[in-house]
Formats: structure tokens, sequence, C-alpha cells
């Protein structure tokens, strides 16, 4: 077989034979650069890598309209498609995307949300009397909503001292003991948001419905101990972690509260398109819900066992509260108005 | 369902074609990200208790902190690193891209992979697990996680509901192969087979690719033979070919004829007379009439 010389070949084998050299090479290209990513070209590289990308982008276009090689078409297509790939790669630093998360894509996503955010903190709050209301008509009730392992002897008939002992934590824990503490409840409750968080697709009931519980189990709590006269105390003992933290499971339900209404009523868009629309902020609110579970975890386990005063643990805890409402009404206000 | 393919469109205005990934490369890339996460951290502390350097409250917070991170935030940071492909993704070599054409934003990788949680580790979780109540409740339940995992198989792009929320495709990462030109290879020294317009507007651009796919590679068994000969002698007879062919020119004849008919048919197409198979007249003597 004999290889026939360039006028005697048809046009679209001229076509190939032209251009296939910098095919070749921008497969060289696009392989080296998903093996060891576009850091590892040279300056004069990464420009040949654009032009021979809109070079082979072009190619494909034109062959599709002359050339009837199937082989052909398939290998540009391929072509053209890795290396779109490699060129459209995310290319923002994670610094100057997580300034940008934090000075004003967060912020901004929550005061665009109001809605989703009366329904997550009412759930938590209508839950919080339910249970309050239902422990002081009957404290049987308790057994109803707290599971065993969660009440672990605090429970209706328990003598108002060991409910003052399991407040103030009389047996010093270690710092070491402390580190575990927070990491499982850090580990725990970020699962429980994220849960909350995506469930909320399911029309936002089931966020609701669990967030709701959450409230229940908070106010026949608060109510167990009111009975026995250490209300201000259980409320200091909460707040001080639990205002941030519960605080973030309602952020959770409203980030999952705004995917749902997008499904129940999304307006002149379609289901889908609405979902995709609403899942900017909700996706924003459940980084917010992480993020103050965090810290919430460091407070609980660090902080509440080692301040024992009742004032202390308020003023810690609604301070905090008072620093995220700042940050979240404040920053990025002037690049809002801006845009 | 096999072979869907999806459509992008970049920036540069071309579209391009991903075949989309198969519900059960996408289970694979799965079960292996589960196998080697929580395969690495086993090993990782059978490691580090054997060492036995970390006492047991740092062991117990790592493990608290890992049991979380190998979870949602892996398949973020792998997707956010790798431009969409987690380490079990790599293996399978299909990969996430965003269905707008547009380069894949953080915002997507988070948002689809938030969804996980409630789309794939609860449902698998709770059906491994075996264990569920038969009353009314515990059925819905069932029916209700089996129906979440089934909303890939259920949609024309095999999407999950995260990546419906993120918009975002699990593609089939392209393979690169280019084969030679046919058309240069000359089998014939001087006397070629020549064909005249009446033989070569028989077949449309359909005949002319299986054709490619045929001439690809040299017959190698008996039967292969017998087959290719088959395929020269229902040309002779369909394009009326008049002269005498030997058997051991028929392959030197396929490949000729490849040759004319494809500068043929893509002359052809240039005039705006595309083509597409052998029923072309059909169609043409349909409009006249």
């Amino acid at each position: 077989m004999t290889k026939t010389n360039a006028s005697d070949m048809i046009r679209s084998a001229r076509f190939r034979a032209e251009r296939e050299a910098s095919w070749k090479r921008l497969e060289g290209l696009v392989a080296e650069v998903e093996k060891s990513g576009t850091a590892a070209l040279s300056y004069g590289q990464a420009l040949d890598l654009a032009s021979l990308y809109r070079q082979a982008m072009n190619s494909l276009s034109v062959a599709r309209s002359i050339s009837m090689d199937k082989s052909l078409l398939l290998y540009l297509e391929a072509l053209c498609a890795r290396a779109y790939l490699v060129i459209y790669a995310p290319q923002e630093s994670i610094t100057g995307a997580l300034q940008r998360l934090f000075v004003t894509g967060i912020p901004q996503a929550v005061r665009r949300s109001a809605i989703p955010l009366v329904i997550g903190f009412a759930a938590m709050m209508i839950g919080c009397l339910v249970g309050y209301l239902l422990f002081q008509q009957d404290p049987s009730w308790y057994f109803t909503f707290v599971p065993p392992e969660l009440a672990d002897g605090r429970a209706p008939g328990a003598s108002a001292s060991y409910l003052r002992d399991s407040l103030y934590d009389t047996d010093t824990r270690d710092g070491e003991s402390l580190g575990v503490f927070a990491s499982f409840l850090f580990s725990h409750n970020t699962r429980i948001a994220i849960f909350i968080f995506a469930l909320g697709v399911f029309v936002a009931l089931p966020s609701f419905a669990l967030t709701f519980y959450n409230g229940v189990l908070l106010g026949a709590f608060v109510a167990l101990y009111a009975e026995a006269g250490l209300g201000p105390d259980v409320v200091a003992w909460l707040s001080i972690h639990g205002v941030t933290e519960i605080s973030a499971i309602c952020v959770a339900c409203a980030g999952g509260a705004k995917l749902g209404l997008a499904v129940l009523n999304p307006g002149s868009l379609t289901r889908r398109a609405a979902l995709k629309d609403a899942s900017h902020d909700a996706v924003k609110l459940a980084i917010l819900a992480g993020l103050m579970l965090i810290v919430a975890a460091l407070v609980e386990g660090f902080l509440r066992q080692l301040i024992q005063d009742m004032w202390l643990r308020l003023v810690i805890g609604w301070g905090l509260g008072l620093c995220w409402m700042l940050w979240l009404a404040l920053s990025g206000r002037n690049r809002e108005s801006g845009q | 369902m096999i072979g869907r393919k999806a459509e992008l469109l970049p920036p540069e205005g071309v579209p391009i074609a991903f075949e989309i990934s198969s519900a059960g490369s996408r289970l694979g890339a799965q079960l292996l990200d589960i196998l080697i996460t929580f395969g690495g951290m086993f090993l990782l502390f059978v490691v580090l208790i054997w060492m036995g350097v970390f006492d047991w409250g740092l062991l117990a917070t790592l493990f608290f902190l890992l049991t979380f991170l190998i979870r949602i935030p892996y398949y973020i940071f792998a997707e956010l690193v790798w431009n969409g492909r987690t380490i079990g993704k790599r293996i399978v070599k299909i990969r996430v891209v965003s269905d707008n054409g547009g380069r894949l934003t953080p915002h997507q990788i988070v948002a689809r992979n938030l969804m996980k949680e409630v789309e794939v580790f609860l449902p698998i979780a709770t059906l491994l697990s075996g264990q569920f109540d038969t009353s009314l409740t515990g059925w819905m339940l069932f029916f209700w996680m089996v129906g979440i995992l089934l909303v890939p198989l259920l949609n024309k792009h095999r999407q999950r509901l995260g990546d419906m929320i993120a918009g975002t495709l699990v593609v089939d990462q392209p393979q690169l192969v280019l084969m030679p030109d046919l058309s240069t290879r000359s089998a014939t020294k001087g006397n070629g087979f020549v064909f005249d317009t009446g033989q070569l507007g028989v077949y449309g651009r359909y005949e002319l690719q299986v054709l490619e796919e045929i001439l690809r590679s040299r017959p190698q068994s008996l039967e292969q033979t017998k087959r290719m000969q088959e395929v020269a002698r229902t040309i002779v007879r369909k394009i009326g070919y008049q002269q005498r062919l030997l058997p051991n020119d028929y392959w030197n004849f396929l490949n000729d004829f490849y040759r004319q008919q494809r500068e043929f048919l893509e002359n052809r197409h240039l005039f705006g007379d595309t083509r597409e198979n052998k029923f072309h007249d059909v169609k043409a003597a349909g409009k006249e009439t």
C-alpha cells in the first residue's frame, strides 16, 4: 500500500492532512494538563492551548459540513470535548471564592430569603411552644417526645438537685475529652442540618416537621427544668451554644424551605428552572448553617463546660447571636447597591 | 437505554455531544468512592492504633471529624480540585459537567453534593441495614427511598435530584482515537477500479459509513473474508458493475469504491444535495410529485 500524494487526495482528506499535526499537538497539551494541571504549562504552551482549541473547534465545525469520514468526526468531537473541559475548568482561587462567599454571598442570600427564614424559625418556635404547653398540661408527654437515650435520667420526677447538677457540671473534664465532645457534636449536628436542608426539596414538609420536632424537644426540656424552679438556669445553659446552634437548624430548615417553595410555587418558570434558581440562595443558607454549627460545637464542647456562671453564659450566648445578626445584616451592603 | 447523548453548547458556538453515563457506571463510581473513603479511614486507624503514638482522646476526635469529612466534604473537594471527578469517577472514567456549556461552578458542585445525604447515603444505609417495620409507615418509607434511588433512571439525562438542582450532567470521559484516513490508502497500483456517476449515485452517507467500519481492518479469518466478499458482491449487483471481478480483487475493489463514493457524496453535499442513505432517490422523487 502506498500513500497517494496531496494533489490526488479528495477534498476532505486534504483538509485533514493539513490540520492533523495541530490536532495532535492539542491532544498532547490536553493530556499534559489533565495529568498535572494548567500550572504545568509554560507561557507559550498556555497560549498555544487556547489558540489550538479554537482551531480545533473551527475544524470540527467545518468537518461536519464537508467530511463524511465518521472516525474523523468522532475523533474531533472527542478532542474538542476534552479540550473544552480542560479550558473551561474552575479557575477561581479558593481564597477568592471564600472571601466573596463570606463578604457578599451569604449575607445577601440571607437578606433575600425572608419568607423561608420566617418558616424555619416559626417551625422551631411553634414546636417549642407546643412542647412547653403539653408538658405543663401533662408531664407524661415528656416520655412520648424524648427518646430515653437523649433524656439520660433528666425526666419528670427527677430531683431538683440532680437537675441542677446536670446543668452545672462539677466533675472537671480535661481539655482533651472536651475536644472529643466538640468534634462529636459538630459531626452529628452537621449531618442533621444537611439532612433537614436536603429534605426540603420534598415540598418543604419534612424539613418543617423535623425542625418542629426539635422545637418540641426543646420546649419539653425547658418545661421540665422550669417546673423544678431552674427556668433561668436552663435558659442560660442552653443559650451559650443554643442561640447559635438552634438558629443554625432554623437556617438549614429555611434553606430547605426555599427549595420546597420553589417546587410548590414555581411562578412562571418550570419547576426544574425554579429549583435551580432557588438553589443559589438555598445552598448558601446550608453553608451558613454548617459554619454556625462549627462555632456552636466549639462553644458547647469547651465554653459551656468551662464557664459555670449563669450570667456569663447568657452574655456569651446572646452576644454571639448579636455578632451573627450584625454580620448578616450589614456585610456586603454597598456592593449590593452597586450591582 | 445505552448511548444517550446530551448536546452542550460551549461559548465557541459549536455544539459538542457528550455520552450520558450509564446507571451502572455511576453506581460503580459511587460504590468505589464509599469503599475508598471508608476503607481508607479504616486503614488509617489500624495504622494509627498499631503505631500507638496518639492517645485515645485524640483518636476519637479524629474519628468524629473524619466520619464527617468523608461524607459530603470529600465529594465537594474532590470535584472542585479535579474538575468534576472524584476518585471513583476517575477510575470509572466519568465526570460531572455543567449543562449550560459554561464552566462547572463551585455552587453547582456544592449543591449537587449536599443532596447526596438524602439521595444516596440515607436510602442505601436504610435499605442495607434491613431494619424496617412492616407497618404502613414502614412500607411508605421503603417505597419513598426506592423512589429516590430510581429518579436517575426515570429521566432523559439520568439526573438525580441534586443534578437537577445544580444543573449538572454526569457524562462519560470522551476517548480519543484517531484512525487513519481510508481515502488516502490506495491499494491499487495503476489499474484502479473506476465508477461512473450512475453507479456512485446508488448509496448515501449511512452506507458509506458502514463500509468505512468494514474497511477499518483487513479480514483475518476465513469467515471475515467471506463476509467481506459478500459485501463486495452485493455492491457489484446493486450498482450494476459490468466488468469481471476476481475474488482476489474484492478488497481493492471495496477500497476504491469507498474513496470514489466518499468524494462523490461530499461533493453533492457541498452543492446542497445531502444523501443520508440509499433511499435518497425515493425522497427526491416524492418531493417532485
